[in-house]
């Protein structure tokens, strides 16, 4: 157990460098980041700091959350504000129960990523009883939820999903066409909205398109293989002219299951999200139509701002409050435009 | 009239000294009470708020052990069930499905009950080992709850209920404290002071020598899967009621950190050892260790090595082991003095 005890000393010391030592990734164009500034400006001024818990359902074990976490802690460092990180691995019983930590220990506020939206009303409550203010990052709580927050920053999920069903509609130009679809972990908020994203813009859009079957990839390349191996088999390969994944790993593991049936991916109309390391050189080698972009910097950062605000009484509980809604720019990422910094991937 | 002799086995211990020896030396909780002992001593250093904040402490603590206490009477008999996070998912699904609040719990209690039975005719009636025969069915239970469930969460009908359902009763006792509490002191009545409990030691011990005696075997077994499975469906309508919603891929931390308090807790996976108490430590030093590891903000990986230690101190410290470790150095030092010589 002493052993214990230096880990606990090691870990925490190893948390405290973090946060001094990790860089700063200010994205000028954006009025939130210039918000974030100017806040950073009086927080600098008035010397305050703030206890605050970040109750996360992913964390250095998953690429978004390794890329998204440094920026996060940093611009906590620079707001002042002391961050608890908790990861329930997407867990939402444990998640619950991280939460009534979160709460016992009253900080000043809480920063939430909700692992199950469903499940999460209990918590808001909990935090809302305790005075404490809660800022929702990534994935959105459900609307009817949305009241006991001070807001969201990260995002539109389903506009996501519609911008890569815009990018397929747009390179069938009017063919009929079958395609599979490949969505993230059943249940999800993240993976619903952006599956109902896609499939309702594609009704709407352009009917040509027929999604002939879908399965959950669970963001993960090799399940997304055997997935779409079988979605292969069960329809028929030569009725299949196209595929979408919610995301550029999942997209990874479809295209490996094109190749292992001997087919060249550049013959079939292919679109997924997340603009990633895995994704763009996938889109300039012509195997990935395209693409959607997702900061991972843009979403951690954000999230501090954002509580920042909540906690500095920028924004009230609610989401009537100008700035209580922050949603990440999710430019397309085409052969176009693959190579351009502003699209230049995160993780 | 034939006369009975008695034979003793040993000096009978007649000090108080002596008897506490030997009372030590019955209990298989020693080493999750040391344990135990070390991680409230770091912790008060470390994260004293996991005492003054206790009510939290108490639910995590009352989360991982309520299933790690059904999860005991099959351990004790020596089978393992590895179906409960997925009776736990299941029976939530089942629940929250049904509008009526009062009949969806007894319909997922009755849900549990059958899946009890179910393992239980896999493994005494057909044989198969009770690892494969639960590792089925947690598939097929998980499959289950994503088609009940459309693969959605689903949200009960009635969320206020719910909600109310999460508020302490007394002090900080919820009803899931006060559940945990209640179902701990029924097992430990049950395997102590019951016959058919006490039972599951002799089924656990030597299953054959069991046979010989009398003891109903398959009926035991099917009472320990039917206590199993009652106690996960139990913690999944408690999840359903608490989370106002149940999650088809509820449970997924739950089967691991209930076998690690069960084993913390000094019960012996082979059975015949352990005990109900046993199991409360290593729920108890499990809970507190997470709500500490969770207050520190360490990352899930680095808990997930805390975790893995204890559960390897906790095994490698058994005396039966660290008997046999002795008597490999022992006679592995003689065969080498044998060599030299």
């Amino acid at each position: 157990m002493r052993k214990s005890r230096i880990g606990l000393t090691s870990a925490a010391l190893v948390a405290v460098a973090g946060l001094t030592l990790a860089g700063c990734a200010a994205a000028d164009e954006e009025v939130a980041a210039t918000d974030a500034a100017d806040t950073t400006e009086e927080a600098a001024a008035t010397g305050e700091t703030y206890e605050v818990y970040a109750l996360l359902p992913q964390g250095n074990d998953q690429a978004y959350g390794t890329t998204y976490l440094p920026p996060m802690e940093a611009m906590a460092a620079e707001l002042g504000i002391n961050l608890t990180i908790t990861n329930s691995e997407y867990d939402g019983d444990k998640q619950a129960s991280e939460c009534e930590v979160a709460v016992a220990a009253m900080p000043d506020g809480i920063i939430l990523w909700p692992a199950i939206a469903d499940t999460i009303r209990p918590c808001l409550e909990l935090a809302n009883a305790a005075g404490i203010p809660i800022w929702v990052t990534n994935a959105d709580v459900n609307p009817e939820d949305a009241d006991l927050t001070y807001g969201y920053s990260g995002t539109d999920s389903y506009g996501q999903g519609a911008a890569s069903a815009e990018i397929m509609c747009e390179i069938v130009d009017g063919a009929d066409v079958g395609i599979i679809q490949i969505n993230g972990v059943t249940g999800n908020s993240v993976a619903t909205l952006r599956g109902n994203g896609f499939s309702e813009t594609i009704a709407a859009n352009c009917p040509n398109v027929t999604i002939l079957a879908e399965q959950p990839g669970d963001w993960v390349p090799d399940k997304s293989q055997i997935a779409a191996s079988e979605m292969l088999t069960a329809v028929g390969i030569e009725n299949v002219q196209g595929m979408y994944a919610a995301d550029d790993s999942m997209i990874k593991g479809g295209i490996d299951a094109l190749k292992a049936r001997g087919l060249d991916p550049a013959d079939f109309f292919i679109t997924s999200i997340g603009g990633t390391f895995l994704g763009n050189p996938l889109v300039v080698s012509g195997e990935l139509d395209g693409t959607i972009f997702q900061s991972s910097s843009w979403d951690g950062e954000n999230a501090v701002v954002g509580i920042f605000r909540a906690m500095t009484g920028e924004t009230s509980q609610g989401r009537d409050d100008e700035g209580s809604v922050l949603y990440m720019p999710n430019p397309k990422v085409t052969a176009a435009n693959a190579s351009d910094p502003e699209v230049a991937p995160e993780w | 009239m034939s006369e009975t002799q008695s034979i003793q086995i040993g000096q009978r211990e007649t000090t108080f000294l002596g008897k506490l020896r030997v009372t030590l030396a019955r209990r298989t909780e020693g080493r999750g009470v040391v344990l135990l002992a070390l991680i409230l001593g770091v912790v008060s250093f470390t994260q004293p708020l996991v005492f003054t904040a206790y009510p939290v402490s108490l639910g995590r603590i009352a989360l991982i052990g309520l299933v790690a206490l059904g999860l005991t009477a099959v351990i004790l008999m020596g089978e393992l069930d590895l179906s409960v996070a997925s009776t736990l998912a299941v029976s939530g699904v089942v629940m929250a499905l049904i509008p009526d609040v009062r009949l969806g719990i007894i319909v997922a209690l009755g849900a549990g009950l059958v899946i009890g039975v179910i393992n239980a005719f896999f493994v005494a009636v057909v044989g198969i080992n009770s690892f494969i025969a639960t590792l089925g069915m947690l598939f097929a239970l998980r499959g289950l709850a994503y088609i009940l469930s459309d693969e959605a969460p689903v949200r009960l009908t009635n969320t206020d209920a719910g909600i109310a359902f999460g508020m302490p009763l007394l002090g900080p006792i919820t009803p899931r404290v006060l559940i945990f509490i209640l179902a701990f002191f029924a097992l430990q009545i049950f395997v102590t002071r019951v016959k058919a409990g006490r039972e599951f030691f002799a089924v656990g011990g030597n299953r054959q020598a069991a046979y010989d005696a009398g003891i109903p075997v398959k009926r035991r077994i099917f009472t320990g899967f039917i206590i199993s499975g009652f106690v996960a469906s139990l913690a999944g309508v408690i999840n359903t009621l608490e989370r106002t919603a149940a999650d088809p891929r509820a449970g997924l931390t739950v089967l691991l950190a209930s076998f690690a308090a069960a084993i913390i807790g000094g019960n012996y996976l082979k059975g015949g050892r352990g005990s109900i108490v046993g199991t409360l430590i290593g729920a108890t030093a499990l809970g507190v260790l997470q709500v500490a590891l969770t207050l520190s903000g360490i990352q899930v990986p680095v808990q997930n090595i805390f975790i893995g230690v204890i559960l390897l101190l906790a095994v490698t410290t058994d005396p039966a082991n660290l008997r046999a470790v002795l008597g490999s150095i022992r006679s592995l030092r003689q065969g080498r003095a044998k060599a030299q010589s």
